[in-house]
């Protein structure tokens, strides 16, 4: 089972990646996605508004308002999820594996296979695949198993999707289209990677769902609702906040977190 | 629920499958890499490494021992805690072959004549606090970087101890010290992340200083070039001033904190790598390129 997903991974990765480095174009269309946030998660971003302020009466606003809330408790689980299992995975991107590389195994160093890839004209991939010819790596490229993009977006667009039917469609597809196939073709990630992650994701929102709706949590998440209801002005200013932060997968919000720490850090002398 | 929770599993179970460990990355084409030796050959986490006469003499500092290794049997040890050592880091010789040895936990310049004894050339308490480089200097006396000196110092061979370089000089911590065949001394400096030059008439030069992705940790000379590990990027280095620095390889996961580096001489290298300090797990590995010249 385990070596068939392997297999279908591969397969999968070097049918897409042999999209890249045929047409400036095409690459160019393709790393857009990747490289511009505003292209990659504003349509996300606006359909989690949409799925906000729709619904049909006050009760169904309040059932799709502690849907999206919870929904944003759970990219927090699923980004230290997927954070913590790639610290543990030493697994670099696929375009790594296009260069002669050994690995460890058993204590000894054997050659890796190489992966074939074709590199893209255009975009941030391309400035990667250049540095590492130069000798160059950032630390990120060297655990790309599981995706965090793949589970933060598809967390994201389910959640959407429990709370609004149409808006987390588009979204779903936006997430498919703009933020997981680019990455693939790009070879930033293999299929398996972004299925770890999303599936990652998607348990862990549907999890958090659950347990919102069953136990303890749906004591806060639904007055907290309510309350959104009650205070508009605040909750949309709440909301643009939390939009435009989930759109940038918590990418700020981490580095007011590290800042935070090294603050304290310098404070408490650790 | 019970099926995506299956599904992901099986996702999670693949990806981890896929766990390479550590990656060593050859940039320059033609080189091939391979452990030599490793934690079931004897060592625990090297440090400093010179080859001399067919051997390879080991600061084992995960090992609190100095060790000397044939390729192909199992280390010997020269010196270790019954002796007082702790940290032993880098690795000195004399013509007459006294091995000489520093140690950044215990200080002072060490020396043992490979049978059993040994001594200490200058304690601690002369100025030597925490010792991390050594080298040999064509004049016969030894210099040895003191970390919390922020200095490099002559050391004589009866235990005479001076300041060579002093603090004024702006060095925060001598990790390593090599000659180049002109008797120029190059210092790596990993905590301000500068490669020195100390030319023959005494000038100190920031050759190497603020470049990204770049700390110099192990320093070694050999065919006009200067071969340079980098630790907190994991990588091996090339220098000539004339092609200014190239990477050679690239280390990854855990195999990325390279330390010292020594070669034979007909064109094999071998890296020091300290995956595990605390667990005493490290190797050596040894670098050649088909044609066996780098």
């Amino acid at each position: 089972m385990l070596a068939f997903l392997q297999g279908v991974s591969d397969w999968l990765y070097l049918l897409l990646n042999g999209l890249s480095g045929r047409s400036w174009l095409l690459d160019s269309l393709i790393a857009l996605p990747v490289d511009n946030p505003l292209v990659k998660a504003g349509p996300i971003g606006a359909a989690f508004v949409y799925a906000w302020h729709s619904g049909r009466d006050e009760a169904e606003a309040k059932r799709r308002r502690a849907i999206l809330l919870v929904t944003v408790g759970s990219l927090i689980l699923v980004l230290t999820a997927t954070k913590t299992i790639g610290q543990s995975v030493f697994l670099p991107r696929p375009f790594v594996h296009s260069q002669t590389a050994w690995h460890l195994s058993d204590g000894k160093l054997v050659e890796s296979p190489v992966l074939p890839y074709r590199g893209p004209q255009e975009g941030s991939a391309k400035a990667r695949h250049e540095d590492l010819a130069r000798g160059e790596i950032a630390e990120n490229d060297l655990s790309s198993f599981p995706s965090d993009h793949a589970g933060f977006f598809v967390a994201l667009a389910l959640g959407i999707f429990l709370a609004c039917g149409p808006a987390g469609a588009a979204a779903l597809g936006w997430t498919l289209v703009a933020v997981l196939l680019p990455r693939i073709i790009t070879g930033m990630h293999s299929p398996l990677d972004i299925a770890g992650g999303g599936a990652i994701g998607a348990v862990i929102l549907l999890g958090t769902q659950w347990l919102a709706r069953r136990h303890w949590p749906a004591r806060m998440v639904e007055p907290l609702s309510a309350w959104t209801l009650r205070h508009g002005a605040i909750a949309a200013a709440l909301l643009f906040l939390v939009a435009f932060e989930a759109t940038n997968a918590l990418e700020n919000v981490r580095d007011l977190a590290g800042t935070a720490g090294d603050i304290v850090g310098g404070i408490t002398g650790a | 629920m019970k099926h995506s929770m299956t599904l992901a599993a099986a996702f999670l179970l693949a990806g981890c499958q896929l766990d390479r460990e550590a990656l060593v990355l050859p940039v320059e084409s033609g080189w091939k890499v391979e452990v030599a030796a490793g934690p079931a050959d004897g060592f625990a986490s090297p440090d400093g490494l010179m080859w001399r006469d067919g051997e390879l003499l080991v600061a084992d500092e995960g090992g609190s021992a100095v060790r000397v290794w044939t390729p192909g049997s199992r280390p010997r040890t020269l010196a270790d805690q019954r002796a007082g050592l702790a940290s032993p880091e880098d690795l000195a010789t004399d013509a007459e072959g006294n091995l000489y040895f520093s140690d950044d936990t215990r200080g002072g310049i060490w020396r043992t004549d490979g049978k059993g004894g040994v001594t200490t050339v200058a304690a601690a308490a002369r100025g030597l606090p925490s010792t991390e480089a050594i080298a040999m200097a064509p004049s016969g006396e030894l210099l040895a970087g003191d970390a919390l000196g922020h200095r490099v110092m002559k050391v004589a061979r009866d235990g005479r101890v001076s300041v060579f370089l002093g603090p004024e000089r702006g060095i925060s911590k001598p990790e390593s010290l090599a000659f180049d065949s002109g008797g120029n001394l190059y210092i790596a400096d990993n905590q301000d992340d500068v490669l020195y030059l100390l030319t023959r008439d005494g000038k100190l030069h920031r050759t190497l200083a603020g470049q990204p992705g770049f700390s110099p940790e192990s320093l070694h000379y050999a065919q006009g070039a200067l071969f340079i590990t980098d630790s907190r990027h994991g990588k091996l280095f090339r220098y000539t001033p004339e092609d200014g620095l190239q990477v050679i390889a690239l280390f990854g996961g855990a195999l990325r904190n390279v330390q010292g580096v020594t070669s034979d001489g007909r064109g094999t290298f071998y890296v020091s790598v300290q995956s595990d300090l605390k667990a005493q797990k490290g190797y050596i590995l040894r670098l050649y390129r088909k044609t066996g010249s780098a």
